[in-house]
């Protein structure tokens, strides 16, 4: 994979648990154009092992000088983002994949409606840069724990004014998508980025009112879950690999040496999909690529986010 | 046709059914698309709010417009010219809310010239759901002076814009709502192959 040397520029603590990081090139040139809603992924180098861990872009898609990501501390995970938090300095050089959108604006859409939840108002940052650019008609709904959780939001208003909605749970303010969805004109997307539950409320929600599929947009990165260690074979690089409990089937895959595709690490692009050959237990699918007829078939894995219960597990790989 | 052939940008149309998630239903549909309505209000007629705009070209079709009067009666607008229900439809659109379904019957013509009209207001070819009836003659667009010759039902028709003989491709474009049409005796002028009516 091609990746660009970046090195981080600024540092600045924006609520209790994010950080945004400002990344230049290594070598002062300017990185390359993207568009709204796109995330690059950084590699984080912990102890010799590495982690990828997908981020959103959120400056102005046309400013090329340097580029924004903000990172949510998790506590209960593998330990990327507390990296990042305590280990990572201005001037730490660290490398990204080039930008990539799963996330992009419908740009034929008559109106959007942006829902973000806590960190998941990340990608918004640059799809409002372009909404903006375009004169788009668009509505921001904001929510988050309380006061000090809603990062951004000063400036969002700024720049989004009327179009910003905050809803702050510690002070009972609520969204309720019914509500929202039900009085959208024709021709309305939606787009989500937030927690879990959130993200399944929504999509419930606008189906249950008719809203088409083509209308919906929602992104969830996953970040690999922790499970128990099982082996893996692979059937065409003839290898036979132990995935320990807390890394994904892809790193392990590239720990053994064998190349395998990836882009977004996770569980939505779909690029590391692997054909399962034969397997004597219960495939664990985590991500939100595979149809549900395609995880019971048994004959599909994205090793980014899944894991199994076996002892046999052969790969097409 | 040829048996066993076929491409991917040809349209798949759909039997008419009702969409079970919806908060509103909105049919459009012109000469025997009348029989397809009729059709669709016979399965059931859902709980949210149904709406026809039916364009009225024949004395049969007068016929499913009074049927579908009879079922749905001030929410069944009829019309005798495209325009004007194409006019209505666009005072209409700017008041309907997501959730309002689309259903198209009829000619592939009037199929994309209603999908086209629905395109700047937002709406997908996906979103609507096609059903063709009647005719199967086709448009057909030439690459050469880029005019559409409408109701073409040979496999070589001459070109309303520039008279060359056309070989009707199955290439279809969803932003023109026609066929490709190719000269077919560039190479060799006035050897034509053999014309067949093939789209009634």
């Amino acid at each position: 994979m091609n990746s660009i040397n970046i090195k981080v520029a600024a540092i600045d603590q924006v609520t209790p648990l994010i950080k945004h990081f400002t990344l230049v090139k290594e070598d002062g040139g300017s990185l390359p154009a993207f568009s709204g809603g796109s995330h690059v992924v950084v590699a984080i180098n912990i102890a010799g092992r590495v982690h990828r861990n997908p981020y959103s872009l959120m400056g102005s898609p046309l400013a090329t000088d340097a580029y924004h990501i903000s990172v949510r501390r998790q506590e209960q995970s593998r330990g990327g983002s507390v990296f990042m938090h305590d280990e990572v300095k201005v001037g730490t050089a660290l490398k990204i994949t080039y930008p990539l959108n799963l996330f992009s604006l419908a740009k034929l859409g008559r109106k959007h409606i942006l829902i973000a939840g806590g960190i998941g108002i990340t990608p918004f940052m640059s799809q409002i840069a372009d909404l903006e650019r375009m004169h788009a008609d668009y509505e921001l709904h904001y929510a988050f724990r309380s006061p000090e959780h809603g990062a951004f939001a000063a400036e969002l208003a700024q720049t989004c004014g009327d179009k910003l909605h905050c809803y702050t749970d510690s002070q009972g303010a609520r969204l309720n998508f019914n509500e929202l969805l039900s009085t959208q004109p024709l021709g309305t997307h939606v787009y989500v980025c937030g927690p879990g539950a959130m993200v399944t409320a929504l999509l419930e929600s606008a189906r249950d009112l008719g809203w088409p599929e083509s209308h919906i947009h929602s992104e969830q990165f996953l970040a690999p879950p922790i499970g128990e260690p099982f082996t893996i074979q692979l059937a065409r690089s003839n290898k036979e690999i132990l995935v320990p409990a807390e890394m994904s089937m892809l790193e392990a895959i590239e720990g053994a040496g064998v190349e395998a595709e990836y882009l977004c690490r996770g569980g939505v692009c779909g690029r590391c999909e692997l054909d399962v050959l034969d397997s004597d237990g219960k495939l664990m699918h985590h991500d939100h690529y595979l149809s549900d007829e395609e995880k019971a078939s048994g004959k599909k894995i994205m090793p980014c986010v899944s894991r199994a219960q076996c002892t046999r597990l052969l790969l097409d790989l | 046709m040829e048996h066993g052939y076929s491409i991917k940008s040809k349209p798949q149309y759909t039997p008419l059914h009702w969409h079970e998630k919806a908060t509103g239903h909105l049919l459009l549909a012109h000469g025997a698309g009348g029989q397809a309505l009729i059709n669709l209000l016979q399965q059931s007629l859902p709980r949210q709010q149904v709406s026809v705009l039916y364009l009225q070209q024949t004395a049969a079709d007068a016929e499913y417009a009074a049927k579908m009067k009879a079922v749905l009666d001030a929410d069944c607008h009829v019309f005798t010219a495209e325009a004007s229900l194409q006019n209505a439809l666009k005072l209409m659109l700017p008041f309907m809310y997501m959730g309002t379904r689309l259903y198209v019957a009829g000619a592939e013509g009037f199929i994309w010239s209603m999908t086209a009209l629905l395109k700047p207001f937002g709406i997908a070819p996906a979103d609507i759901m096609q059903q063709q009836t009647g005719t199967m003659a086709r448009s057909v667009y030439c690459v050469h002076c880029k005019a559409t010759t409408h109701h073409v039902t040979t496999n070589i028709t001459p070109c309303a814009g520039c008279g060359s003989m056309l070989f009707v491709r199955d290439h279809f474009s969803r932003n023109m709502g026609a066929y490709m049409g190719l000269m077919v005796d560039a190479e060799s002028p006035g050897e034509l192959p053999e014309i067949e009516e093939i789209y009634r």
